[in-house]
């Protein structure tokens, strides 16, 4: 073989093998329609490839879900949905300029970014355009600051503080007398965010009892948590406060060194969703329980979870299928329904309307006592008017589940 | 003290596995005279192997066998594909190239196996005590492991005729060739033993935390790296110096509550080695001719 027809084949190699790959993952994608002039113009920003991917993936998965249903039902008064989302990555540097092209296509409102450390950064270019989102899982504190966000899921003080109060509730009797500890990544605000709000919910004493352990993302992707695990040791509610990759390393940390009893409880917030679908890992091999907070049941079968379960899982399997998903699917619900209620109430909404009309007519829905929404993560859901979510929260057990 | 114990046979393990990838660095900065930013990579190349092949067999020595043949693979082709054309061409070109042959392997990585981190739980071994002490058995194995494979390596370099001639082609490349050494076969080996210590790497961080995502080679691969400057970047018992101190240095910050320093720590100690020697502790000084 001489060297030129070593180069082809090497090539053609390559080609092969990019292209068969593709078509193993590409080919099942479902697309909403595109940004137009004449459809309503729904953008999002989200993390599609990297560490957080399952997130955005979910994410896209349950809004082009919705949108294909909506439309399939004749859209807004006839105007079409439109839905396109950004890969951001999960990294803040990535969301100026998805943001801007998302704009120059049209954007008329968003579901804002997947997770919460880009969302800050999304809001940075939202405030310069009035641009109305609701964001279906960053749940940082900041987010909702900003005057024209929203959240489908709870924010980080409501996961902290409702972990704190599940716990606490009539005399300690969801999971008894406990040694508490925690371990939280220092340099996440999403993680922090639940911490500091997770410990208020205790008194000086008990907060002084409670251990601590943290790590941040200088440790790499596979941090080393024996330091952790001494620290923690003798607790039996190991609180978790962090993305379910971590978590389950740690967990299998402890596992090997057999650390904690059988008897101690994981338990995190939703970040820990999807922890029961990752490859290599059964929840059940674990004696503890693991269990999270949470607004969405993946393994519910009936009513409207159940529903949108099946739905989910016919189309796009279960790898993927998470609160996150389902807090897409019911953030573009809850836009359409704004809509229509703004609509009735004679405000125009179509391709044509702008983005600060838009803003004025959603806002003005969301923030009103009489709007009321009920979806796949919650009943008669509504909203604070700061943005915040009102709604019941649910303790998710996700091994020993008989 | 047990306490002590414990932390120093941490970081000794650590410590080996930042040699075993630092030794790929040096070996092919000393010998190809170039900086391989995708090596890191191939210790994710091999992650995912062990994964789909333990997957597969269930047997942990299969996976690594098998880890150890595609990264000698993967290393082969990166050389022959992407550097070997540009030997003799200036070092940017090579720099920016290697780094990307680390996306690309990345980015393939990606497309067959998505982009969610999976577990991979190879080994199990539990934990050891003697007297007060408490260890991993993974721990000892990776240690003594990392250390038997640094003895062999050396006794390669300093004995065998290939590793003669490495030395030779480190020493001076045009006068090896003149000699009658085949550079590009040498080199070709420097690669496949930097990939094959890359594998070995890969599942000792299996070990150590049992999971595979895309960009698990990178942090370790960045901490080699610098293991390599501070042992003298070309010098091979100074990549071990260098990987060893590295590891120790974290552990120990870990273990002293200064988790969130570790990294500031490290990057001091670099900064103050390549201050007071700015070859690297065991680098060669190299007199330029003028």
């Amino acid at each position: 073989m001489n060297k030129k027809s070593f180069f082809r084949s090497a090539t053609l190699v390559l080609a092969g093998a990019a292209a068969a790959s593709c078509f193993a993952s590409c080919s099942k994608k479902e697309k909403a329609p595109e940004f137009s002039a004449d459809t309503i113009n729904i953008g999002a920003s989200g993390p599609l490839t990297g560490g957080a991917s399952i997130y955005g993936t979910a994410v896209y998965n349950g809004a082009t879900m919705a949108i294909l249903e909506i439309n399939e039902a004749g859209g807004l008064n006839g105007t079409k949905l439109a839905f396109e989302m950004y890969d951001d990555q999960h990294k803040t540097e990535n969301v100026a300029n998805g943001y801007a092209a998302m704009k120059d296509k049209g954007m008329q409102v968003s579901l804002g970014c997947v997770t919460s450390a880009p969302c800050l950064e999304y809001i940075k270019n939202a405030e310069k355009d009035g641009l109305f989102f609701l964001t279906p899982s960053a749940s940082a504190d900041k987010v909702a600051t900003y005057e024209n966000a929203f959240q489908m899921c709870f924010a980080d003080s409501n996961q902290g503080a409702a972990a704190a109060k599940l716990y606490n509730a009539n005399d300690k009797a969801e999971f008894g007398e406990r040694n508490i500890g925690v371990l939280y990544k220092s340099d996440d605000d999403y993680s922090t965010g639940i911490y500091e709000t997770f410990m208020s919910g205790f008194s000086a004493e008990e907060q002084a009892a409670i251990k601590k352990a943290s790590f941040t993302s200088d440790d790499g992707d596979s941090p080393d948590f024996s330091t952790h695990i001494s620290a923690l040791k003798g607790c039996d509610f190991i609180f978790m406060p962090i993305y379910y990759t971590p978590a389950s390393q740690f967990i299998q940390k402890a596992k090997t060194t057999a650390a904690f009893s059988d008897s101690t409880i994981y338990f995190g917030c939703d970040g820990f969703d999807g922890i029961q679908s990752m490859k290599g890992f059964n929840v059940e091999d674990y004696p503890q329980e693991i269990s999270y907070l949470s607004h969405f049941n993946s393994n519910a079968t009936e009513g409207a979870a159940g529903e949108f379960v099946k739905k989910y899982k016919e189309k796009y399997g279960a790898e993927t299928l998470n609160q996150f998903g389902a807090s897409a699917y019911d953030s573009v619900y809850a836009l359409y329904d704004a809509m229509k209620t703004a609509s009735e109430a004679g405000k125009k909404i179509d391709g044509s309307t702008s983005v600060s009309d838009m803003t004025a007519a959603l806002k003005g829905v969301f923030s009103s006592a009489r709007f009321s929404f009920n979806g796949v993560t919650g009943q008669n859901v509504q909203w604070n008017a700061d943005g915040t979510v009102i709604k019941n929260a649910i303790r998710y057990k996700v091994n020993h589940n008989v | 003290m047990s306490k002590l114990l414990e932390t120093l046979i941490g970081g000794l393990s650590q410590g080996g596995v930042y040699a075993l990838i630092a030794l790929g660095y040096t070996m092919v900065y000393g010998i190809a005279k170039m900086l391989n930013f995708a090596h890191g990579d191939i210790i994710m190349v091999g992650g995912y192997t062990i994964m789909v092949f333990f997957y597969q067999t269930g047997m942990p020595i299969v996976a690594l066998l098998a880890a150890i043949v595609v990264c000698i693979a993967v290393g082969l082709l990166t050389e022959r594909l992407a550097y070997r054309p540009l030997r003799g061409a200036s070092p940017l070109a090579v720099l920016i190239t290697a780094i990307g042959v680390s996306s690309l392997l990345q980015s393939l990585t990606q497309l067959i196996f998505g982009t969610a981190s999976s577990m991979v739980i190879v080994n199990t071994f539990g934990t050891i005590k003697i007297g007060s002490l408490v260890v991993e058995v993974s721990t000892l194995i990776t240690l003594f492991s990392a250390a038997a494979v640094m003895l062999a390596l050396t006794l390669f370099v300093n004995k065998t005729k290939t590793g003669k001639a490495m030395l030779a082609v480190s020493e001076d490349q045009g006068a090896a060739k003149l000699m009658g050494i085949g550079v590009n076969r040498v080199i070709a080996i420097t690669f496949a033993v930097g990939s094959a210590l890359a594998a070995l790497a890969g599942y000792f961080s299996l070990l150590k935390s049992p999971s595979v995502s895309i960009t698990m080679g990178s942090l370790p691969g960045i901490k080699a790296f610098t293991a390599a400057v501070i042992g003298g970047i070309g010098s091979i018992p100074g990549a071990m110096l260098g990987g060893i101190l590295l590891g120790v240095i974290e552990t120990a910050c870990n273990a002293a509550g200064l988790a969130n320093w570790t990294l500031a720590i490290e990057f001091a100690v670099l900064i103050v080695i390549l201050l007071v020697r700015p070859t690297g502790l065991l680098g060669k000084k190299r007199r330029e001719k003028v």
